[in-house]
């Protein structure tokens, strides 16, 4: 019968990605309390290295496979290198991350392999066979509780930033490399390279203030506010996704998993409603101050002070107050 | 280059929410619906790329009469021929059947690309379209947001996380999702939105895709929504009260009492 939970790493550039140490620790939850085992798979090329480093978390095996056609990551290799894992391994839940490799990769499998996917989870249980996860849904503001049963297997993608990254620590997990023939003829996407962002006006993730505009300044034009508080607290400005998406900003401004990761002094969120995809970029933030109009914006969930508020109002008043006036 | 867009009609998530009675599902009857914004960044790619290269655009969705003033919408702003495949199931949280019933419906439209939004506003799943693909036995890409096309083959950028994109090609039929900020979606002239109002809307049904219920497309897996509730707050930050002037009082002496003001 499948059991325990196999995570798929993901790495690129020589590099493990953020989520992989997160998967690790709820997966060995997981895996202990259902009595499984709790294996991770990695597929690259020239990732000896890498293998070593997972190695030293708490897992029972570390496997992995070292081909030329895995240098990049794409569904249809990477499906190849899961398969043969897979039936050697008979796990009763893979795990990813909710990521743009999780986005790309998870459902396809599902829809091949005819499996149940539960995506962007932020918990997840197994009750005997029975998968029961729960996701935030609706802006953060609903909570579902889902149930799959009667599938031999389930494929599950965790949120990145909700789960505590695992420390190193365990027994020291064995490393196997496992051989593969991979059908090249197979793999239709040809990536041909990963480019980096352009060099930015000013790089956010060094400034200590940061005052960050959202969808609520309603127009580009309210952004002069945005950049005189900024100016004010000798601060850099800094958006959400929906802001540089419209081009009032440029893409280096963007806070967020898509965009920077910041870990800034004083963050000042101006109309922003706090999507995971924002938060995951911000939330380690040291002192956070919210403005919004929705009172059960989940930004208010991550802030340190909150004021429910149109900041076309507050912003003006705000700076007035610092100047004494 | 036929293309179809899939697309999704969302509540606004900037509403409150309740839960319904059932507690499976929330409260519908008194929400405002609009599209989801990821596919309308997708619906616009798909009219610059007829722009370019002639064809011709097709809108389908899956989901009850409501969905109509969406498919309208996207008429008006480009679209050529609209679908709806009467799925009546309002919140939809299965979306491998959503994706089955989908594809299904794709199948009986003949085409060359296929373009979904990333995701969705109201869940972010991030499932329908790769899973649609397997389901079409075509390529796909996620997160797309450059479309060049060259002759049978396309080749895109993908957004990966932290700023980087990856450039990879494809080959034709195959289907993308679409990121937004792709492009700067397009206004419905007055004109358009009147031909659109009054334009036909294609019904698909099971039997149009030889099915007896919609509900044939499930996986061979039980699926059941045990609970929809209200979470617990993860924190909460302390919140000022008052007028705006009160409010940004409070909040000024707070940076002054935490060093950040140096007299700016």
């Amino acid at each position: 019968m499948p059991s325990g939970v196999l995570i798929v790493a993901e790495q690129r550039e020589g590099k493990i990605q953020g989520p992989t140490l997160e998967m690790i620790a709820k997966g060995r939850d997981i895996a202990s309390k259902s009595g499984g085992k709790l294996t991770v798979a990695i597929f690259g090329q020239g990732i000896d290295a890498l293998a070593g480093e997972l190695a030293q978390y708490p897992v029972d095996h570390v496997l992995a496979i070292d081909h030329e056609a895995l240098k990049f990551y794409t569904p249809e290799g990477y499906a190849q290198a899961l398969k043969t894992i897979v039936d050697k391994v008979d796990p009763l839940v893979i795990l990813m991350a909710h990521t743009t490799q999780g986005y790309d990769f998870a459902p396809r499998l599902a829809a091949d392999w005819n499996l149940p996917l539960a995506s962007g989870c932020v918990d997840l249980a197994l009750e005997g066979q029975t998968l029961v996860v729960t996701r935030r849904i609706l802006n953060e503001k609903i909570a579902v509780d889902l149930e799959f049963g009667g599938a031999p297997r389930y494929i599950v993608t965790i949120r990145a930033a909700t789960f505590k990254p695992s420390g190193k620590g365990g027994a020291g997990a064995q490393i196997e490399k496992i051989p593969i023939q991979i059908d090249a003829a197979k793999i239709i996407r040809k990536v041909l390279g990963i480019e980096k962002p352009q060099v930015a006006d000013v790089d956010i993730t060094a400034a200590d203030v940061i005052v960050a505009a959202g969808r609520g300044i309603g127009k580009k034009e309210n952004l002069a506010l945005v950049q005189d508080l900024a100016k004010m607290l000798k601060g850099v400005v800094g958006a959400s996704r929906p802001i540089t998406d419209a081009e009032w900003l440029p893409k280096s401004r963007q806070v967020g998993q898509s965009g920077k990761t910041v870990k800034a002094k004083l963050y000042i969120a101006c109309g922003i409603s706090g999507a995971m995809q924002h938060v995951a970029g911000m939330k380690d933030s040291g002192l956070i101050i919210a403005i919004n109009t929705d009172p059960g914006a989940p930004i208010f969930e991550y802030a340190h002070y909150g004021v429910v508020g149109n900041v076309l109002e507050v912003l003006p008043a705000l700076m007035k107050a610092l100047k004494g006036g | 280059m036929n293309i179809i867009v899939c697309m999704k009609q969302v509540p606004n998530p900037d509403l409150q929410f309740q839960v319904a009675p059932s507690g499976t599902d929330i409260k519908r009857d008194t929400l405002n619906y609009r599209v989801n914004g990821f596919d309308e960044y997708a619906l616009e790619e798909a009219v610059r790329l007829k722009e370019r290269l002639k064809g011709k655009v097709t809108v389908i969705t899956v989901g009850p009469k409501r969905t109509e003033q969406m498919l309208r919408e996207a008429l008006a702003k480009g679209a050529d021929e609209a679908v709806r495949a009467s799925y009546e199931d309002p919140a939809a949280l299965n979306s491998y059947q959503v994706a089955r019933i989908l594809a299904e419906a794709v199948k009986k439209i003949p085409h060359d690309l296929v373009l979904t939004g990333v995701q969705s506003d109201d869940y972010l799943y991030s499932q329908t379209g790769a899973m649609m693909a397997g389901f079409l036995g075509c390529p796909h890409v996620s997160v797309v947001t450059k479309v060049a096309v060259e002759g049978q083959d396309l080749r895109l950028h993908r957004e990966l996380e932290g700023g980087d994109q990856e450039i990879v090609m494809t080959k034709l039929p195959a289907l993308l999702t679409i990121q937004s900020g792709i492009n700067q979606p397009r206004y419905a002239p007055l004109p358009a939105v009147m031909r659109a109002a009054r334009a036909p809307i294609r019904e698909i049904k099971p039997q149009d895709v030889g099915a007896q219920a919609w509900d044939q497309f499930v996986g061979g897996f039980q699926f059941k929504v045990r609970k929809v509730y209200l979470p617990a707050a993860r924190g909460k930050a302390e919140m000022f009260t008052g007028k705006p002037a009160d409010m940004a009082a409070k909040v000024a002496q707070l940076i002054k009492d935490k060093g950040f003001w140096r007299g700016g």
